[in-house]
């Protein structure tokens, strides 16, 4: 009873509520600017909010936070620059959609889609957190790096055409990513003895500049062409829709309360995977995946707001981060006197009813922010082209420059912006250099823990990986995606079908 | 002409004054050295609202990350020595030379205030056969290189109490499993990643209170508050006394040059902020020891910290440049 009470705190003060509202409003801004990210603007608001009380505070991040996983997808749709990485995969689908002038239905369906995927995450935090942070400590070194394998096998999802320039654009941003001191043991690797080089590239310049920039210069091409005229008429989708698209969206919230709750993955490679389960399981979409499928919203967006819940799961059972968002939330219940661990369940549960009460409400002000203001969105791709390129070069240069306060990271997205406008030119897909780039780091790192661990010996790697029934099965699903992938696969099943047909 | 010139001379001289008088006329920029949400960030973001208000300025923090925080110690030691540029930094940079990650370290920097110290602490998974630190060195002794260590890198704590124990018992053969920071590794323990972590008190704390991970020893020369009933280092061996109390620290810094009363204003404001009763209780909470000293004092602390770690891990073969190379004295010479 008295957690229900707990819960209800935020509902019941006008105050809290307030701050969870223009918590929720201001993020989905920060998060729609590329370079503005949720986890800065949750570090600002720590000096910020230093001296208030610890509900004020915390109401005010969950909305920034929460609006700000949901706004990241407004700039994917509208101008083909994820507003955070976490929204890479919206607009692989997001674009083409308002492209042919649907921009406001895209951002409908994502609005609701993120509703859905927000309240699945919320959901299985307050049902099940003990459950899944046990499920989440069980991962070890080899299984975080047979999910970095799963994760990197979606560059077959991700390139659209050619799967050999898919697979270049993939090894290319493993390569970026192995850029700088190694993390484990600080040895330099590709810096060629710049000092500039040390601390690596920035993935967030890279992802700026081969999205934003690339997409200027490509606009370059048809400067006077008009803007398509952006039909409005439609945008909270038809309930047969939702109904339509809800089995599907549950599947992909699942995907991204898992990963979420995992330490050390989030959002954005929650909603890739999702987009890859989406790709996968839809047998006939309307349009086809990254022609403006509906499918292709809906994964990534409902998979990216469970992945918030999913976070907190680990934060609030074990006082482990489940990303970098919650590891600074964690800093702030510090600097508030309160000792984020195992024992705060138990020792404050009122604090863990409050926290998925801040969660409820903010999804809940999501629609309103989110249906709200369509309009007035979608003027900016009516914009002339004109004045649209130079808008965008100047967000994807202050975005850039805002992320390490770094000018260099201003060169480095302006170098990769033009990088990324001849890969686009000559049908190199984007996207899996982004995949490459995110997956680096924790396949290298976890390889190396793994084989380390098992002291440099591969016959008691694999005998780690069979001996435990979470590595095996991790490991099955690799060999079976990438076998599914090779035409050899293709062949046998349509031998296999074409026989068993005729007996059923 | 002579007039002329000590006209200008008192002019300058009187704008010198009035500038420092002034002291801070702008906002004090505060670089932070590790990434948001870490314990020198979470230090730093607590301390410093208390030292505005002793100050009257306001101090913007920001967290420069990168190169084990090489980047935000050559952003600072390249920026004006007038006050409104501080280093909030942690202890790695006194290693930075040894270690080959940088040609600059603290001794370009006036240290405005050492904050807090930290105890290291070794921990273990719950289910590991061992629950002393005698019982582990027993057992390491008959299972060779089978017990995984966490470990940071070198020049992480971690690496230093290996460095240490290594010494003192003269060999420790087991398998240092790297991970890119603290909390991870700890992350790591509790699945049984790994078996033994060494770790700063403050990070390990609530989950050993807990009980997901168990105390072994705490490094240090007697019992600690926070865990009284803890064994410390000391009672099984007395050899680590020449070593301890060893810790990382947290401190505040300007570059060399700054006049002095703004490095006097700038001190006294830490030492204030330092003293406020939030401040103490989180540190109390998160097992630091409060040490809040400037001057000669926080020079003294800094140069016996940088001989002790870099010439121990000189000795365990660790270091890329020996101590010497840098005029970093072998401690007692």
């Amino acid at each position: 009873m008295t957690a229900f009470m707990d819960f209800l705190t935020v509902f019941t003060q006008p105050e809290l509520l307030l701050l969870v509202g223009l918590g929720t409003f201001a993020g989905i801004y920060v998060g729609a600017i590329p370079g503005l990210s949720v986890t800065m603007a949750v570090s600002i608001l720590i000096s910020f909010t230093f001296s208030w009380d610890v509900y004020p505070a915390i109401s005010l991040m969950i909305g920034i936070y929460m609006g700000g996983v949901y706004g990241g997808s407004r700039t994917a749709i509208l101008l083909n620059i994820p507003g955070a990485p976490s929204a890479i995969a919206t607009a692989l689908d997001g674009y083409p959609m308002a492209k042919r002038g649907e921009a406001g239905t895209a951002i409908g369906v994502t609005t609701v889609m993120s509703i859905i995927g927000g309240f699945v995450g919320i959901g299985v935090l307050a049902l099940a957190a003990p459950l899944v942070s046990d499920f989440a400590l069980r991962f070890q070194p080899r299984d975080y790096m047979l999910l970095a394998i799963l994760g990197i096998l979606l560059v077959g999802s991700l390139s659209q055409g050619s799967l050999v320039k898919g697979i270049f654009a993939g090894a290319l941003g493993i390569a970026i990513g192995a850029v700088g001191r190694d993390p484990l043991t600080f040895a330099e690797r590709f810096t060629f003895d710049f000092q500039l080089l040390e601390g690596g590239i920035s993935f967030i310049a890279v992802m700026i500049g081969m999205f934003g920039v690339s997409e200027a210069l490509l606009q370059l091409h048809h400067v006077n062409k008009d803007a398509v005229r952006q039909k409005i008429s439609r945008i909270v989708p038809s309930l047969s829709t939702v109904k339509k698209h809800l089995p599907l969206s549950l599947q992909t919230s699942s995907i991204g309360v898992i990963i979420g709750a995992l330490p050390g993955t989030g959002g954005d490679i929650a909603a890739l995977m999702a987009y890859d389960h989406a790709k996968r399981v839809t047998k006939n979409p309307e349009r086809p995946f990254g022609d403006g499928a509906m499918e292709g919203l809906v994964a990534p967006e409902t998979a990216n707001n469970a992945a918030v819940g999913g976070a907190f799961i680990p934060m609030m059972t074990l006082g482990i981060p489940g990303d970098a968002v919650t590891a600074i939330m964690i800093g702030a219940l510090f600097i508030h006197g309160l000792n984020p661990g195992p024992m705060l369940m138990i020792d404050q549960p009122d604090m863990f009813w409050f926290i998925v009460g801040c969660l409820v409400m903010a999804n809940i002000f999501m629609l309103i922010f989110g249906l709200t203001g369509i309009k007035l969105f979608t003027r900016i791709v009516e914009m002339p082209r004109s004045v649209l390129i130079p808008l965008i070069m100047l967000l994807s240069i202050v975005g850039a420059y805002a992320v390490n306060n770094s000018i260099t990271d201003v060169y480095w997205m302006l170098g990769f912006g033009v990088f990324g406008y001849f890969m686009r030119h000559y049908g190199y897909p984007l996207g899996p250099v982004i995949l490459g780039v995110i997956l680096s780091r924790l396949l290298d790192d976890n390889w190396r823990r793994a084989i380390i661990s098992e002291q440099e010996d591969l016959g008691r790697f694999f005998a780690g990986i069979f001996s435990s029934p979470l590595s095996l099965v991790l490991f099955v699903s690799v060999i079976l995606i990438f076998v599914s992938q090779t035409p050899l696969w293709t062949k046998a099943k349509a031998r296999i079908f074409s026989k068993e047909r005729p007996r059923a | 002409m002579k007039r002329m010139i000590i006209g200008a001379l008192s002019a300058l001289a009187l704008t010198a004054t009035a500038a420092v008088a002034e002291y801070p006329e702008k906002e004090i920029q505060g670089i932070i050295q590790w990434g948001a949400g870490g314990s020198t960030d979470t230090v730093m973001r607590s301390v410093t609202p208390h030292a505005e208000e002793a100050l009257g300025g306001t101090v913007v923090m920001q967290n420069m990350t990168g190169a084990v925080g090489a980047i935000a110690l050559n952003h600072v030691a390249g920026s004006a020595a007038d006050g409104y540029t501080l280093l909030m930094g942690a202890e790695n940079p006194l290693l930075y030379k040894v270690m080959g990650l940088g040609d600059k370290d603290y001794s370009e920097f006036t240290p405005i205030s050492i904050l807090a110290r930290g105890t290291p602490v070794l921990v273990a998974n719950p289910n590991s056969p061992f629950n002393d630190y005698a019982e582990m060195m027993a057992y390491i002794k008959e299972n060779p290189g089978e017990v995984k260590f966490g470990s940071t890198g070198p020049g992480g704590l971690p690496s230093v109490v290996t460095a240490m124990i290594s010494s003192v018992e003269g060999g420790l053969d087991v398998t240092a499993v790297p991970y890119d920071g603290d909390g991870p590794a700890l992350t790591g323990l509790q699945g049984g990643a790994i078996d033994v972590m060494p770790a700063v008190l403050g990070a390990a704390i609530e989950g050993i209170r807990a009980g997901n991970m168990k105390v072994l020893a705490i490094m240090d020369v007697a019992a600690n508050t926070k865990l009284p009933d803890a064994p410390y280092i000391t009672q099984f061996n007395d050899a680590y006394n020449t070593y301890l109390p060893w810790g990382p620290f947290f401190g505040v810094f300007v570059p060399n040059g700054t006049p002095d009363d703004v490095v006097a204003k700038l001190s006294a404001a830490y030492a204030t902020g330092a003293q406020h009763p939030d401040f103490v209780q989180l540190m109390d909470d998160r097992g630091f020891t409060l040490m809040a000293i400037t001057g000669d004092e926080a020079d003294a602390f800094l140069s016996k910290w940088q001989q002790g770690t870099a010439w121990l891990l000189q000795d365990a073969d660790l270091t890329k440049a020996s101590p010497e190379e840098f005029g970093i004295a072998r401690p007692g010479e």
